[in-house]
């Protein structure tokens, strides 16, 4: 009944606030309704995996919980939309979600026909290959003719067929739209190769029986930038998102980290007083206080910390950061964020 | 005639005792001749059955029971101890509270078992004997249970409002089963039974009235005092989930598509062009739209059309479109019924002087729903399963729930057990429902009469 309540209100709200204006900030929504409502996808091992005990974790939900923290201090005041690809955008354009936090590929048409705004990369990933180790098989090259497993709906489908189609080559593809499903067929024979982004290969694999028994060939064919998104319209609530970001992979280059930053805070450092507000006022800008970093670094960490707790070489996502593109840009990485001053 | 003449037995004719049945027509022996090995292709057909039977079972129930295993801290632990030959249980017992709950507080889910054993109690007289206001105790399980437990499921802070609805329904629960109990002893409804005792056995009218609004009264006053001492935690939708929401949308879609689907048939065959109009259009309308299609319009396209800031509970759009459309369907399967009715039933009731509704609920509709018994509960088996499409618009029903166990970093690629699980769980209530209403259609006999 309170739900029929709920609908009744709704509606007599639908005649009466219908002049509201509708450019109200999204910063003032969320604030108003005392949470930040984060869309994630089904759960997925290392960006947001659901426990048996029902918490969210991983790079992306902490992504969702940094915003949070920013803005309330409180990173648990999020609730989690867990949403299909397929109505993802949607979900976003509707309103329901704030923010979108949910490895999407940052690419020219979502960017400028979805309306929608990237506010950033949190972690770079490559499309590429795992196959039997006992096929012989060594490169992607040598994939010609063969059966491919792949997610259907994704970018991951498209860029299969560029790839085979630049290189001459063919292939026949056997889609579905569960990992689980696909992996259970590779495993057993139905196709000669898994193709996905390498982290998800690596995590599959890493729970296959033998995983020594499989490869992830080298080549990377695609360029997968993932990061969150917000609504096209409200640049002040990208700029959020976008400098929560930024200031976590700055606070890594910095050396602060959440146990060293009641130290960092007294600092004489110019760069490290500005990210943490003891002077300036960068929060200002966006309407969040001046120490925003503070809370973010206090309940989250760093982008480097976030990046060891969930998919880290130490995780059983088991993706290792040295020389690979998620590192800083001073370890020859792609993890660069804008100036803070 | 000579007297001498010793007169012979009379010839009765005793008949011999009918031989035995050869023993290969009777018992076991006898069925089986007959039923499988009656000729040399049957023959056959029935060792090869017998081989495919034994090879399907053997496999299951060593993969799922003699290979499996029961106790491990993580799949990997599984796949050493016995590789992909049994069943990995554990992921599925540490995920089974979400499974059936979902995500709903687990300090919290004696709230939905007492919802559920309410509803249990609420029915229960219906099946009980010498029971007589069956009708009565149905209806308020139907229309006055869902206020009680919505509140129980829910939780919250509770305004007088919320809180009277809530007592009523409390208030009525406690009458359910004073009445049941009064008439199972006594032959009498609690109230009739209140009234002889407090006011004699043929009071005055107003006195009978005045004992019967005092009885309410305490109920309802004895309801409020537990109602509000109850301070149950928040919940919210979205944290429902697993086999509780599958109930929940599929109960409510159940129990509104009947009465709507009635009301719309009975609309669509009025002779009020309005009313018929609306009826037809929105039938069609229904029908000719994928489950699938109406849900993501309600959950996706919805919010579009709404202002900024309000925000219709996602769970509550998804229950709508399921019980619009599941009312469509029922309206057709409904007029399918009432058409079946002779037109001479149409016409003895309006000889008998029965205006449109009298006719309509006394002599059309008994015989129509009857009829239709396999049907309707057909058309709820269908919506029971169909509700795990919600699990495409991001609620975590059961198929959900299942998925995320193979996703979980502990079981990562689990995800045979939870389905093979679910199925089993998928089954028992569907068979339950189609037994149940086998049995129904003996009782009533409407399958003998047509």
């Amino acid at each position: 009944m309170k739900l029929g309540l709920t609908l009744l209100a709704a509606a007599a709200a639908m005649v009466t606030v219908s002049t509201a204006a509708y450019a109200q900030q999204t910063l003032q929504q969320v604030r108003t309704r005392g949470s930040l409502n984060c869309q994630v996808g089904l759960p997925t091992p290392g960006f947001y995996a659901l426990a048996a005990n029902g918490t969210w974790s991983g790079l992306d939900v902490d992504m969702c919980r940094a915003v949070a923290a920013a803005i309330f201090d409180d990173p648990n005041r999020v609730q989690y939309q867990s949403v299909t690809s397929a109505v993802r955008f949607t979900s976003l354009a509707n309103g329901e979600s704030d923010m979108l936090s949910r490895t999407t590929t940052w690419t020219a048409v979502r960017d400028t026909q979805l309306g929608l705004e990237f506010a950033g990369v949190n972690f770079y990933d490559g499309q590429g290959f795992l196959v039997p180790r006992a096929s012989n098989i060594t490169s992607a090259r040598q994939l010609d003719g063969a059966t491919v497993c792949v997610l259907t709906g994704t970018t991951t489908e498209l860029n299969l067929a560029d790839y085979f189609r630049a290189n001459n080559m063919t292939f026949r593809a056997v889609t579905n739209e569960n990992v689980n499903v696909l992996v259970e067929t590779y495993l057993g024979g139905g196709c000669d190769a898994y193709t996905n982004d390498k982290s998800g290969l690596a995590s599959r694999r890493a729970a296959f029986p033998n995983p020594n028994d499989h490869v992830i060939l080298p080549e990377t064919i695609s360029k997968e930038p993932l990061g969150p998104v917000v609504r096209h319209g409200d640049q002040n609530w990208g700029d959020i998102v976008r400098w929560v970001l930024y200031g976590m992979i700055e606070a890594e280059e910095m050396g602060v980290t959440q146990a060293n930053l009641a130290e960092m805070q007294r600092s004489t450092n110019p760069g490290i007083r500005r990210l943490l507000g003891t002077e300036g006022n960068i929060g200002q800008g966006m309407g969040l206080p001046a120490d925003f970093m503070v809370r973010v670094i206090r309940h989250i960490g760093n982008y480097g910390e976030a990046y060891e707790r969930h998919v880290g070489a130490n995780t059983p996502i088991g993706i290792p950061r040295a020389n690979s593109l998620n590192a800083l840009w001073t370890n020859g990485g792609l993890m660069y964020a804008m100036p803070f001053r | 005639m000579a007297p001498d003449h010793t007169p012979t037995p009379p010839l009765v004719f005793t008949p011999r005792p009918s031989a035995p049945p050869p023993p290969s027509t009777v018992g076991v022996m006898g069925w089986l001749r007959a039923n499988l090995f009656s000729s040399v292709p049957n023959t056959i057909l029935t060792f090869l059955g017998a081989y495919i039977l034994y090879v399907f079972l053997e496999a299951i129930i060593s993969w799922a029971l003699i290979n499996a295993v029961w106790e491990a801290p993580n799949r990997r632990a599984c796949l050493d101890a016995v590789g992909r030959s049994g069943a990995c249980w554990p992921g599925v017992i540490a995920w089974l509270p979400n499974l059936i709950y979902g995500l709903y507080p687990k300090d919290q889910v004696w709230r939905i078992d007492l919802g559920a054993l309410i509803l249990v109690l609420w029915a229960l007289p219906l099946f009980l004997p010498r029971v007589k206001s069956k009708i009565a105790i149905g209806l308020t399980a139907v229309l006055v249970y869902p206020f009680l437990v919505s509140y129980l499921f829910l939780g919250g802070e509770k305004g007088w409002i919320w809180m009277v609805l809530v007592a009523g329904s409390l208030a009525t629960f406690f009458w359910v089963w004073l009445t049941a109990i009064s008439e199972m002893r006594t032959g009498l409804p609690f109230l009739a039974l209140l009234v002889r005792t407090l006011a004699g056995p043929d009071p005055i009218p107003e006195r009978a009235r005045l004992v019967r609004q005092l009885a309410w009264a305490a109920l309802f006053v004895t309801a409020l005092v537990i109602v509000s001492r109850w301070q149950l935690v928040e919940v919210p939708t979205r944290l429902w989930g697993g086999l509780f929401l599958t109930m929940v949308i599929s109960g409510i879609g159940i129990t509104f598509s009947l009465p709507a689907g009635v009301m719309l048939a009975l609309g669509r065959r009025s002779s009020m062009p309005l009313i018929r109009g609306f009826c037809v259009a929105f039938i069609e309308l229904f029908r000719s739209v994928p489950l699938i299609t109406i849900l993501f319009m309600f959950n996706t396209m919805l919010p579009l059309f709404l202002p900024v800031g309000v925000e219709v509970d996602r769970l509550l759009r998804a229950i709508v479109a399921v019980c619009l459309f599941a009312a469509a369907y029922m309206a057709e399967i409904v007029r399918g019924g009432l058409q079946a009715i002779p037109k001479g039933q149409y016409e003895a009731a309006a000889a008998m002087g029965l205006g449109y509704w009298q006719s309509t609920t006394l002599i059309i509709l008994p015989q129509a729903l009857k009829i239709m018994i396999p049907a309707i509960v057909g058309n709820f088996i269908g919506l029971f399963k169909d509700t795990t499409l919600v699990s495409i618009i991001g609620l975590f029903d059961m198929l959900s729930m299942a998925r995320a166990v193979g996703e979980d970093t502990r079981w990562l690629g689990l995800f045979i057990e939870p389905f093979f699980f679910i199925t089993m769980i998928y089954f028992v209530f569907c068979f339950a429902m189609s037994q149940y209403s086998m049995n129904l259609e003996r009782r009533l006999g409407g399958g003998q009469r047509r």
